[in-house]
Protein backbone atom coordinates (compact mmCIF):
# COMPACT_ATOMS: atom_id res chain seq x y z
CA UNK A 1 0.00 0.00 0.00
CA UNK A 2 3.14 2.49 0.85
CA UNK A 3 4.31 1.34 -2.38
CA UNK A 4 1.12 2.69 -4.60
CA UNK A 5 1.56 6.49 -2.39
CA UNK A 6 5.25 6.17 -3.10
CA UNK A 7 4.77 5.92 -6.77
CA UNK A 8 2.34 9.00 -6.92
CA UNK A 9 4.51 11.08 -4.98
CA UNK A 10 7.20 9.88 -7.51
CA UNK A 11 4.94 10.08 -10.87
CA UNK A 12 4.15 13.64 -9.88
CA UNK A 13 6.97 15.05 -8.38
CA UNK A 14 9.29 13.80 -11.93
CA UNK A 15 6.55 15.12 -13.88
CA UNK A 16 6.93 18.96 -12.01
CA UNK A 17 10.14 18.40 -12.66
CA UNK A 18 9.84 18.07 -16.00
CA UNK A 19 6.89 20.66 -16.15
CA UNK A 20 9.78 23.01 -14.78
CA UNK A 21 12.48 22.01 -17.33
CA UNK A 22 9.90 23.28 -20.48
CA UNK A 23 9.24 26.19 -18.81
CA UNK A 24 12.14 27.61 -17.83
CA UNK A 25 13.43 27.34 -21.44
CA UNK A 26 9.80 28.64 -22.70
CA UNK A 27 11.21 31.68 -20.73
CA UNK A 28 14.79 32.19 -21.74
CA UNK A 29 13.53 31.50 -25.47
CA UNK A 30 15.22 34.83 -26.27
CA UNK A 31 18.46 33.58 -25.08
CA UNK A 32 18.15 29.54 -25.63
CA UNK A 33 16.72 29.83 -29.23
CA UNK A 34 19.17 27.61 -31.12
CA UNK A 35 17.17 28.88 -35.02
CA UNK A 36 18.88 31.51 -36.99
CA UNK A 37 16.24 32.79 -39.95
CA UNK A 38 18.56 31.83 -42.80
CA UNK A 39 17.97 34.50 -45.62
CA UNK A 40 17.53 37.38 -42.79
CA UNK A 41 20.61 35.97 -40.70
CA UNK A 42 23.46 33.97 -41.68
CA UNK A 43 25.94 32.45 -39.02
CA UNK A 44 29.37 34.07 -39.42
CA UNK A 45 31.95 32.22 -42.04
CA UNK A 46 34.35 30.29 -39.45
CA UNK A 47 37.47 31.72 -39.38
CA UNK A 48 40.12 29.18 -41.35
CA UNK A 49 43.44 28.20 -41.17
CA UNK A 50 45.00 26.71 -44.47
CA UNK A 51 48.65 26.80 -43.43
CA UNK A 52 50.24 29.45 -45.04
CA UNK A 53 49.02 32.74 -46.06
CA UNK A 54 46.30 33.54 -48.15
CA UNK A 55 48.03 36.02 -50.47
CA UNK A 56 50.58 33.47 -51.31
CA UNK A 57 48.68 31.12 -52.61
CA UNK A 58 44.83 31.15 -54.25
CA UNK A 59 43.79 27.28 -53.06
CA UNK A 60 40.05 28.79 -52.59
CA UNK A 61 37.91 28.33 -56.18
CA UNK A 62 34.49 30.04 -54.77
CA UNK A 63 33.49 30.80 -58.49
CA UNK A 64 34.64 32.03 -61.70
CA UNK A 65 35.33 36.09 -62.22
CA UNK A 66 35.57 37.45 -65.85
CA UNK A 67 37.61 41.46 -66.18
CA UNK A 68 35.99 41.79 -69.43
CA UNK A 69 37.92 44.70 -69.95
CA UNK A 70 41.02 42.53 -70.53
CA UNK A 71 39.13 39.80 -72.39
CA UNK A 72 40.39 39.23 -76.02
CA UNK A 73 38.12 37.37 -77.06
CA UNK A 74 40.24 34.40 -78.30
CA UNK A 75 37.82 31.96 -76.99
CA UNK A 76 40.66 29.59 -75.12
CA UNK A 77 39.03 29.67 -72.08
CA UNK A 78 35.97 28.50 -73.91
CA UNK A 79 37.67 25.47 -75.63
CA UNK A 80 39.16 24.32 -72.30
CA UNK A 81 35.77 24.35 -69.85
CA UNK A 82 35.28 20.43 -70.09
CA UNK A 83 31.74 20.87 -69.12
CA UNK A 84 31.17 23.71 -71.55
CA UNK A 85 29.76 26.43 -69.07
CA UNK A 86 31.73 29.70 -70.62
CA UNK A 87 29.90 30.84 -73.69
CA UNK A 88 31.36 33.49 -75.18
CA UNK A 89 30.43 34.86 -78.95
CA UNK A 90 32.67 38.17 -80.53
CA UNK A 91 32.77 40.35 -83.17
CA UNK A 92 35.28 42.04 -85.37
CA UNK A 93 36.01 45.12 -84.32
CA UNK A 94 35.88 47.79 -86.91
CA UNK A 95 39.14 49.29 -85.89
CA UNK A 96 41.78 47.41 -83.28
CA UNK A 97 43.06 48.72 -80.34
CA UNK A 98 40.53 51.52 -80.52
CA UNK A 99 38.12 52.34 -77.62
CA UNK A 100 34.72 52.20 -78.54
CA UNK A 101 32.62 54.72 -76.09
CA UNK A 102 29.01 53.44 -77.32
CA UNK A 103 29.44 50.03 -75.58
CA UNK A 104 32.15 50.96 -73.22
CA UNK A 105 34.59 49.02 -75.15
CA UNK A 106 38.07 49.65 -74.52
CA UNK A 107 40.70 48.66 -76.82
CA UNK A 108 44.39 48.08 -75.06
CA UNK A 109 44.09 45.84 -72.60
CA UNK A 110 45.96 46.11 -69.36
CA UNK A 111 48.91 43.91 -70.64
CA UNK A 112 48.86 46.35 -73.65
CA UNK A 113 47.52 44.33 -75.95
CA UNK A 114 45.22 45.59 -78.50
CA UNK A 115 42.27 44.13 -78.95
CA UNK A 116 40.76 42.51 -82.51
CA UNK A 117 37.42 41.25 -81.21
CA UNK A 118 34.34 42.98 -79.54
CA UNK A 119 32.95 40.54 -76.45
CA UNK A 120 29.18 40.49 -77.45
CA UNK A 121 28.62 37.59 -74.40
CA UNK A 122 30.94 35.98 -72.15
CA UNK A 123 28.24 33.52 -69.95
CA UNK A 124 29.10 31.72 -67.27
CA UNK A 125 26.51 28.73 -66.12
CA UNK A 126 28.10 28.53 -62.54
CA UNK A 127 25.58 26.04 -62.09
CA UNK A 128 27.25 23.82 -64.58
CA UNK A 129 30.73 24.76 -63.16
CA UNK A 130 33.03 22.14 -61.91
CA UNK A 131 35.51 24.59 -60.17
CA UNK A 132 38.50 22.37 -61.92
CA UNK A 133 40.34 25.49 -62.59
CA UNK A 134 41.13 24.67 -66.18
CA UNK A 135 39.46 27.68 -67.96
CA UNK A 136 42.28 29.86 -65.92
CA UNK A 137 45.30 28.21 -66.96
CA UNK A 138 45.61 29.22 -70.98
CA UNK A 139 44.25 32.58 -70.66
CA UNK A 140 46.61 34.65 -72.28
CA UNK A 141 45.70 37.71 -70.60
CA UNK A 142 44.95 36.36 -66.89
CA UNK A 143 41.48 38.01 -67.18
CA UNK A 144 39.32 34.76 -65.93
CA UNK A 145 40.00 33.63 -62.28
CA UNK A 146 38.83 31.99 -59.73
CA UNK A 147 37.27 34.31 -56.68
CA UNK A 148 38.77 33.86 -53.68
CA UNK A 149 42.07 33.31 -51.74
CA UNK A 150 44.29 36.55 -53.08
CA UNK A 151 41.29 38.49 -54.66
CA UNK A 152 39.67 38.68 -51.47
CA UNK A 153 39.97 42.77 -51.37
CA UNK A 154 38.96 43.20 -54.76
CA UNK A 155 35.50 40.72 -54.66
CA UNK A 156 33.77 39.44 -51.57
CA UNK A 157 33.86 36.11 -50.92
CA UNK A 158 30.41 34.51 -51.03
CA UNK A 159 30.54 30.60 -50.28
CA UNK A 160 26.23 30.53 -50.79
CA UNK A 161 25.82 32.35 -54.15
CA UNK A 162 22.38 31.07 -54.09
CA UNK A 163 19.29 32.60 -56.38
CA UNK A 164 15.54 32.19 -56.29
CA UNK A 165 15.72 31.64 -59.80
CA UNK A 166 18.13 29.13 -61.93
CA UNK A 167 18.48 31.84 -64.42
CA UNK A 168 20.15 34.03 -62.14
CA UNK A 169 23.21 31.56 -62.26
CA UNK A 170 24.17 32.34 -65.77
CA UNK A 171 26.41 35.24 -64.82
CA UNK A 172 26.91 37.67 -67.69
CA UNK A 173 30.58 39.53 -67.93
CA UNK A 174 29.96 40.90 -71.56
CA UNK A 175 28.69 44.45 -71.77
CA UNK A 176 25.38 44.86 -72.82
CA UNK A 177 25.22 45.83 -76.36
CA UNK A 178 21.91 45.98 -78.24
CA UNK A 179 21.15 44.89 -81.46
CA UNK A 180 21.11 47.71 -83.45
CA UNK A 181 24.63 48.51 -81.94
CA UNK A 182 25.89 45.08 -83.06
CA UNK A 183 24.60 45.49 -86.38
CA UNK A 184 26.57 48.28 -87.19
CA UNK A 185 29.82 46.74 -85.31
CA UNK A 186 29.16 43.62 -88.14
CA UNK A 187 28.36 45.97 -91.08
CA UNK A 188 30.07 49.31 -90.19
CA UNK A 189 29.03 52.22 -92.65
CA UNK A 190 31.78 53.03 -94.86
CA UNK A 191 32.56 56.66 -94.66
CA UNK A 192 32.40 58.28 -97.52
CA UNK A 193 35.38 59.40 -99.44
CA UNK A 194 34.81 63.30 -100.55
CA UNK B 1 -28.46 35.92 -24.60
CA UNK B 2 -29.92 32.54 -24.62
CA UNK B 3 -31.87 31.11 -27.07
CA UNK B 4 -34.65 31.25 -24.30
CA UNK B 5 -34.71 34.72 -24.29
CA UNK B 6 -34.39 35.20 -28.16
CA UNK B 7 -37.48 33.28 -28.60
CA UNK B 8 -39.50 34.94 -25.68
CA UNK B 9 -38.55 38.18 -27.79
CA UNK B 10 -39.63 36.75 -31.05
CA UNK B 11 -42.76 35.52 -29.10
CA UNK B 12 -43.65 38.83 -27.79
CA UNK B 13 -43.09 40.29 -32.21
CA UNK B 14 -45.51 38.09 -33.21
CA UNK B 15 -47.07 34.34 -33.06
CA UNK B 16 -44.44 32.18 -35.62
CA UNK B 17 -43.32 29.85 -33.36
CA UNK B 18 -41.16 27.55 -35.55
CA UNK B 19 -39.82 30.13 -37.39
CA UNK B 20 -39.14 32.02 -34.20
CA UNK B 21 -36.87 28.69 -33.49
CA UNK B 22 -35.12 28.22 -36.14
CA UNK B 23 -34.39 32.46 -36.08
CA UNK B 24 -33.22 32.11 -32.90
CA UNK B 25 -31.13 28.99 -32.80
CA UNK B 26 -29.23 30.49 -36.12
CA UNK B 27 -28.96 33.84 -34.43
CA UNK B 28 -26.77 31.30 -31.30
CA UNK B 29 -25.90 29.50 -33.29
CA UNK B 30 -23.24 31.31 -35.98
CA UNK B 31 -21.16 33.46 -32.87
CA UNK B 32 -21.08 29.93 -31.90
CA UNK B 33 -19.15 28.41 -35.15
CA UNK B 34 -17.55 31.60 -35.12
CA UNK B 35 -15.85 31.31 -31.40
CA UNK B 36 -15.12 27.33 -32.68
CA UNK B 37 -13.43 28.66 -35.75
CA UNK B 38 -11.86 31.31 -33.72
CA UNK B 39 -10.57 29.30 -30.80
CA UNK B 40 -8.71 27.09 -32.81
CA UNK B 41 -7.13 29.25 -34.85
CA UNK B 42 -5.54 31.35 -31.99
CA UNK B 43 -4.97 27.57 -30.15
CA UNK B 44 -3.25 26.49 -33.13
CA UNK B 45 -0.91 29.35 -33.41
CA UNK B 46 -0.43 29.64 -29.80
CA UNK B 47 0.55 25.78 -29.52
CA UNK B 48 2.95 25.82 -32.32
CA UNK B 49 4.67 29.03 -30.65
CA UNK B 50 4.47 27.46 -27.03
CA UNK B 51 5.97 24.39 -28.27
CA UNK B 52 8.53 26.11 -30.44
CA UNK B 53 9.61 28.11 -27.42
CA UNK B 54 9.68 25.14 -25.27
CA UNK B 55 11.91 22.89 -27.73
CA UNK B 56 14.30 26.43 -28.38
CA UNK B 57 13.16 26.84 -31.33
CA UNK B 58 11.33 30.09 -32.55
CA UNK B 59 8.09 28.59 -34.54
CA UNK B 60 5.99 30.20 -37.18
CA UNK B 61 7.62 33.62 -38.48
CA UNK B 62 7.93 36.18 -41.26
CA UNK B 63 8.76 39.82 -41.95
CA UNK B 64 5.58 41.07 -43.39
CA UNK B 65 2.62 40.23 -44.72
CA UNK B 66 3.19 38.12 -48.18
CA UNK B 67 6.71 37.75 -46.36
CA UNK B 68 6.59 33.90 -44.95
CA UNK B 69 3.68 34.29 -43.07
CA UNK B 70 3.21 37.92 -41.56
CA UNK B 71 5.01 39.45 -38.88
CA UNK B 72 5.77 36.84 -35.88
CA UNK B 73 4.11 34.16 -38.20
CA UNK B 74 0.71 35.89 -37.39
CA UNK B 75 -0.84 34.53 -40.95
CA UNK B 76 0.57 31.01 -40.25
CA UNK B 77 -2.65 29.53 -38.99
CA UNK B 78 -4.90 31.57 -41.88
CA UNK B 79 -2.65 30.34 -44.34
CA UNK B 80 -3.20 27.07 -43.02
CA UNK B 81 -6.80 27.18 -42.94
CA UNK B 82 -6.98 28.19 -47.12
CA UNK B 83 -4.59 25.38 -47.40
CA UNK B 84 -7.10 22.72 -45.77
CA UNK B 85 -10.26 24.32 -47.51
CA UNK B 86 -8.39 24.20 -51.31
CA UNK B 87 -6.53 20.68 -50.43
CA UNK B 88 -8.23 17.68 -52.56
CA UNK B 89 -11.37 15.65 -50.60
CA UNK B 90 -9.90 12.00 -50.70
CA UNK B 91 -11.74 9.28 -50.07
CA UNK B 92 -10.16 5.91 -50.03
CA UNK B 93 -11.41 3.24 -52.60
CA UNK B 94 -12.05 0.85 -50.35
CA UNK B 95 -13.91 2.65 -47.80
CA UNK B 96 -17.48 2.58 -46.56
CA UNK B 97 -18.25 6.15 -48.16
CA UNK B 98 -21.19 6.81 -46.69
CA UNK B 99 -19.91 6.06 -42.87
CA UNK B 100 -16.60 7.67 -43.72
CA UNK B 101 -18.55 10.90 -45.10
CA UNK B 102 -20.66 11.30 -41.74
CA UNK B 103 -18.12 10.89 -39.24
CA UNK B 104 -16.59 14.49 -39.26
CA UNK B 105 -19.87 15.75 -38.72
CA UNK B 106 -21.02 13.71 -36.06
CA UNK B 107 -17.52 14.51 -34.43
CA UNK B 108 -18.46 18.65 -35.24
CA UNK B 109 -22.10 17.73 -33.87
CA UNK B 110 -21.26 16.34 -30.73
CA UNK B 111 -18.43 19.46 -30.19
CA UNK B 112 -20.89 22.27 -31.33
CA UNK B 113 -23.35 20.89 -29.39
CA UNK B 114 -21.59 21.03 -26.25
CA UNK B 115 -20.33 24.34 -26.65
CA UNK B 116 -23.65 25.39 -26.43
CA UNK B 117 -23.89 25.13 -22.73
CA UNK B 118 -20.84 26.95 -21.92
CA UNK B 119 -21.41 29.76 -19.76
CA UNK B 120 -19.29 32.28 -21.36
CA UNK B 121 -20.27 34.67 -19.05
CA UNK B 122 -23.71 36.07 -16.47
CA UNK B 123 -25.70 36.49 -19.91
CA UNK B 124 -23.47 35.10 -22.73
CA UNK B 125 -24.81 31.09 -23.00
CA UNK B 126 -26.38 29.94 -26.15
CA UNK B 127 -28.85 27.33 -23.70
CA UNK B 128 -29.09 27.88 -19.90
CA UNK B 129 -30.02 23.57 -18.68
CA UNK B 130 -31.07 23.39 -15.17
CA UNK B 131 -28.26 19.97 -16.07
CA UNK B 132 -26.25 21.60 -18.22
CA UNK B 133 -22.83 19.62 -16.18
CA UNK B 134 -24.39 16.60 -16.93
CA UNK B 135 -25.35 17.78 -20.68
CA UNK B 136 -21.75 18.84 -21.16
CA UNK B 137 -20.56 15.41 -19.61
CA UNK B 138 -23.17 13.51 -21.87
CA UNK B 139 -22.87 15.27 -25.68
CA UNK B 140 -18.99 15.09 -24.69
CA UNK B 141 -19.28 11.19 -25.59
CA UNK B 142 -20.95 11.53 -28.87
CA UNK B 143 -17.99 12.25 -30.20
CA UNK B 144 -16.98 8.91 -29.73
CA UNK B 145 -19.17 7.69 -32.30
CA UNK B 146 -17.90 9.76 -34.82
CA UNK B 147 -14.35 8.23 -33.86
CA UNK B 148 -15.30 5.21 -34.34
CA UNK B 149 -17.01 5.56 -37.18
CA UNK B 150 -13.94 7.07 -39.24
CA UNK B 151 -11.30 4.72 -38.04
CA UNK B 152 -13.76 1.83 -39.04
CA UNK B 153 -15.07 3.35 -42.44
CA UNK B 154 -11.37 4.59 -43.21
CA UNK B 155 -10.53 0.55 -43.75
CA UNK B 156 -7.03 0.91 -42.44
CA UNK B 157 -5.29 -0.74 -39.88
CA UNK B 158 -4.32 2.47 -38.11
CA UNK B 159 -7.67 3.74 -38.43
CA UNK B 160 -9.16 1.12 -36.83
CA UNK B 161 -6.63 1.25 -33.82
CA UNK B 162 -6.46 4.43 -33.46
CA UNK B 163 -10.67 4.09 -33.12
CA UNK B 164 -10.41 1.21 -30.75
CA UNK B 165 -7.52 2.63 -28.21
CA UNK B 166 -9.90 6.28 -28.30
CA UNK B 167 -12.84 4.56 -27.61
CA UNK B 168 -11.58 2.54 -24.46
CA UNK B 169 -9.77 5.68 -23.73
CA UNK B 170 -12.81 8.10 -23.54
CA UNK B 171 -14.86 5.44 -22.54
CA UNK B 172 -12.48 4.83 -19.68
CA UNK B 173 -11.93 8.27 -18.61
CA UNK B 174 -15.08 9.22 -18.86
CA UNK B 175 -15.24 7.61 -15.17
CA UNK B 176 -13.15 9.84 -13.00
CA UNK B 177 -14.07 12.77 -14.87
CA UNK B 178 -17.94 12.07 -13.91
CA UNK B 179 -16.96 11.41 -10.64
CA UNK B 180 -15.11 14.49 -10.27
CA UNK B 181 -17.21 17.06 -11.12
CA UNK B 182 -20.20 15.39 -8.75
CA UNK B 183 -18.00 16.82 -6.03
CA UNK B 184 -18.73 20.55 -7.06
CA UNK B 185 -22.70 19.21 -7.92
CA UNK B 186 -22.40 17.68 -4.27
CA UNK B 187 -21.40 21.39 -2.69
CA UNK B 188 -23.22 23.47 -5.01
CA UNK B 189 -26.43 21.17 -4.96
CA UNK B 190 -27.00 21.96 -8.62
CA UNK B 191 -26.75 20.92 -12.25
CA UNK B 192 -27.17 24.46 -13.50
CA UNK B 193 -23.81 26.02 -14.74
CA UNK B 194 -24.87 29.65 -13.63
CA UNK B 195 -26.53 28.44 -10.31
CA UNK B 196 -22.49 26.59 -9.94
CA UNK B 197 -20.83 29.51 -10.47
CA UNK B 198 -23.20 32.03 -8.28
CA UNK B 199 -22.98 29.74 -5.75
CA UNK B 200 -18.85 30.33 -5.68
CA UNK B 201 -18.97 34.53 -5.06
CA UNK B 202 -17.82 35.81 -2.32
CA UNK B 203 -14.41 34.64 -0.72
CA UNK B 204 -12.85 32.09 1.56
CA UNK B 205 -10.44 32.85 4.32
CA UNK B 206 -10.69 36.79 4.00
CA UNK B 207 -8.15 36.36 0.62
CA UNK B 208 -8.67 33.21 -1.23
CA UNK B 209 -12.05 33.25 -3.89
CA UNK B 210 -14.57 31.21 -2.51
CA UNK B 211 -14.17 28.67 -5.85
CA UNK B 212 -14.83 25.62 -5.07
CA UNK B 213 -11.24 24.13 -5.60
CA UNK B 214 -10.31 26.27 -2.61
CA UNK B 215 -12.99 25.26 -0.61
CA UNK B 216 -11.60 21.89 1.04
CA UNK B 217 -8.64 19.40 0.16
CA UNK B 218 -11.42 16.81 -1.68
CA UNK B 219 -12.67 19.79 -4.09
CA UNK B 220 -8.52 20.33 -4.44
CA UNK B 221 -7.67 16.97 -5.67
CA UNK B 222 -11.13 16.67 -7.43
CA UNK B 223 -9.78 19.26 -9.45
CA UNK B 224 -6.86 18.12 -10.68
CA UNK B 225 -8.38 14.11 -11.67
CA UNK B 226 -11.40 16.05 -13.66
CA UNK B 227 -8.73 18.28 -15.47
CA UNK B 228 -5.88 15.31 -16.65
CA UNK B 229 -8.89 12.81 -17.10
CA UNK B 230 -10.45 16.26 -19.83
CA UNK B 231 -7.00 15.88 -21.23
CA UNK B 232 -7.36 12.33 -21.99
CA UNK B 233 -10.89 12.72 -23.25
CA UNK B 234 -9.50 15.24 -25.30
CA UNK B 235 -6.93 12.72 -26.89
CA UNK B 236 -4.12 14.75 -26.40
CA UNK B 237 -0.91 14.01 -25.18
CA UNK B 238 0.58 12.56 -22.96
CA UNK B 239 -3.07 10.41 -23.50
CA UNK B 240 -2.45 10.37 -27.84
CA UNK B 241 -2.70 6.93 -27.97
CA UNK B 242 -5.69 6.82 -30.23
CA UNK B 243 -3.14 9.00 -32.64
CA UNK B 244 0.16 8.76 -31.71
CA UNK B 245 1.82 9.62 -34.76
CA UNK B 246 5.08 7.38 -34.06
CA UNK B 247 2.58 4.01 -34.17
CA UNK B 248 -0.38 5.26 -35.95
CA UNK B 249 0.41 7.89 -38.18
CA UNK B 250 -2.83 9.79 -37.79
CA UNK B 251 -4.68 7.06 -36.03
CA UNK B 252 -8.06 7.45 -36.85
CA UNK B 253 -7.40 10.65 -38.87
CA UNK B 254 -5.18 8.68 -41.21
CA UNK B 255 -7.32 8.69 -44.05
CA UNK B 256 -9.03 11.79 -44.10
CA UNK B 257 -7.60 15.45 -45.82
CA UNK B 258 -8.68 18.48 -46.77
CA UNK B 259 -12.06 20.26 -45.43
CA UNK B 260 -12.76 17.22 -43.36
CA UNK B 261 -9.68 16.70 -41.55
CA UNK B 262 -9.94 20.02 -40.87
CA UNK B 263 -13.32 19.70 -38.97
CA UNK B 264 -11.30 17.26 -37.04
CA UNK B 265 -8.97 19.57 -36.06
CA UNK B 266 -11.79 22.23 -35.41
CA UNK B 267 -13.56 19.70 -33.49
CA UNK B 268 -10.44 18.86 -31.08
CA UNK B 269 -9.65 22.02 -29.57
CA UNK B 270 -13.49 22.90 -29.29
CA UNK B 271 -12.97 19.96 -27.23
CA UNK B 272 -10.36 21.67 -25.35
CA UNK B 273 -12.39 24.77 -24.86
CA UNK B 274 -15.37 22.57 -23.38
CA UNK B 275 -13.50 20.98 -20.80
CA UNK B 276 -11.94 23.60 -19.94
CA UNK B 277 -15.02 25.70 -19.57
CA UNK B 278 -16.57 23.03 -17.47
CA UNK B 279 -13.30 22.39 -15.36
CA UNK B 280 -13.88 26.82 -14.89
CA UNK B 281 -17.34 26.57 -14.17
CA UNK B 282 -17.20 23.89 -11.71
CA UNK B 283 -14.05 24.58 -9.96
CA UNK B 284 -12.15 27.67 -10.82
CA UNK B 285 -15.48 30.03 -10.35
CA UNK B 286 -16.49 30.52 -14.23
CA UNK B 287 -16.77 34.31 -15.28
CA UNK B 288 -16.07 35.46 -11.10
CA UNK B 289 -12.65 37.61 -10.83
CA UNK B 290 -10.09 35.88 -8.99
CA UNK B 291 -10.21 38.35 -6.73
CA UNK B 292 -13.33 38.61 -5.29
CA UNK B 293 -15.46 42.44 -5.78
CA UNK B 294 -12.69 43.98 -8.62
CA UNK B 295 -14.09 43.87 -11.72
CA UNK B 296 -16.68 41.57 -11.34
CA UNK B 297 -19.70 42.68 -13.17
CA UNK B 298 -21.08 42.94 -16.88
CA UNK B 299 -18.31 42.01 -19.97
CA UNK B 300 -15.22 41.77 -17.47
CA UNK B 301 -17.33 38.05 -17.03
CA UNK B 302 -16.39 37.25 -20.50
CA UNK B 303 -12.98 38.24 -19.89
CA UNK B 304 -12.11 36.33 -16.75
CA UNK B 305 -13.69 33.26 -17.92
CA UNK B 306 -11.58 33.56 -21.36
CA UNK B 307 -8.83 34.16 -18.81
CA UNK B 308 -9.04 30.97 -17.19
CA UNK B 309 -9.80 28.62 -20.01
CA UNK B 310 -6.99 30.43 -21.64
CA UNK B 311 -4.74 29.43 -18.89
CA UNK B 312 -6.29 25.62 -18.64
CA UNK B 313 -5.29 25.43 -21.97
CA UNK B 314 -1.90 26.60 -22.18
CA UNK B 315 -1.70 24.27 -19.01
CA UNK B 316 -2.39 21.55 -21.33
CA UNK B 317 -0.21 22.47 -24.14
CA UNK B 318 2.29 22.81 -21.65
CA UNK B 319 1.55 19.08 -20.59
CA UNK B 320 1.66 18.17 -24.27
CA UNK B 321 4.90 19.52 -25.11
CA UNK B 322 6.30 17.99 -22.11
CA UNK B 323 5.36 14.52 -21.29
CA UNK B 324 6.20 11.22 -22.98
CA UNK B 325 3.23 9.04 -24.26
CA UNK B 326 1.70 6.82 -22.17
CA UNK B 327 1.12 3.03 -22.74
CA UNK B 328 -1.82 1.58 -23.47
CA UNK B 329 -1.04 -0.62 -20.38
CA UNK B 330 -0.36 2.59 -17.88
CA UNK B 331 -2.82 4.87 -19.21
CA UNK B 332 -5.91 1.71 -18.19
CA UNK B 333 -3.87 1.68 -14.74
CA UNK B 334 -3.65 5.41 -14.26
CA UNK B 335 -7.22 5.32 -15.15
CA UNK B 336 -8.41 2.26 -12.89
CA UNK B 337 -6.23 2.21 -10.04
CA UNK B 338 -5.37 6.04 -9.04
CA UNK B 339 -7.81 8.13 -10.21
CA UNK B 340 -11.37 6.21 -9.94
CA UNK B 341 -10.19 4.83 -6.14
CA UNK B 342 -9.19 8.63 -5.38
CA UNK B 343 -12.26 10.33 -7.12
CA UNK B 344 -14.60 7.89 -4.97
CA UNK B 345 -12.37 8.88 -1.69
CA UNK B 346 -13.34 12.48 -2.50
CA UNK B 347 -16.88 11.94 -2.74
CA UNK B 348 -16.80 10.44 0.05
CA UNK B 349 -15.08 12.84 1.84
CA UNK B 350 -16.74 15.70 0.50
CA UNK B 351 -19.97 14.65 2.07
CA UNK B 352 -18.09 14.06 5.23
CA UNK B 353 -17.20 17.80 4.97
CA UNK B 354 -20.23 19.21 4.02
CA UNK B 355 -21.74 17.09 6.70
CA UNK B 356 -19.45 18.92 9.38
CA UNK B 357 -18.33 22.11 7.96
CA UNK B 358 -21.44 22.55 5.54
Amino acid sequence: MSKYFTNIYDTVSTLWTGMRITWRHMMNIKRDNVTLQYPEERWPRPERNIGFEHADYNVIRSRLHVDIDDCIGCLKCERACPVDCIKINTIKAPNRGEDIPEIKHTGVTSNDTRKAMVVSRFTIDMSECCYCNLCTYPCPEECIFMVGGPNNEKHNIDYEFSEFDRNDLIYQFAKSITSEQKDTLKNPIPEVEA
Amino acid sequence: MTVDMLMDWFAAIGDFPVLAFILAVTISGIPLFLVMALNAMVAVYVERKVSAFMMDRIGPMGQGPGLHAGKWGLLQTAADAVKLLVKEDTVPESSDKILFKMAPFIIFIGAFIGLAAVPFSQTLQVVDFNVGVFYIIAVGSIGVIGIVMAGWASNNKWSLYGAMRSAAQIISYEIPAGLSIIVPIMMAGTMNLQELIHYQSGSVWGILPNWIIFNNPFSFLAFFIFFISAIAETNRTPFDIPEAESELVAGWMTEYSGFRWAIFFLSEYANMLIVSGLAVAGFLGGWRSPIPGLFDSGAWGLFWFMGKVASLIFIMMWFRWTFPRLRVDQLMHVCWKVFIPIAMLNIFGVGIWKLIFG
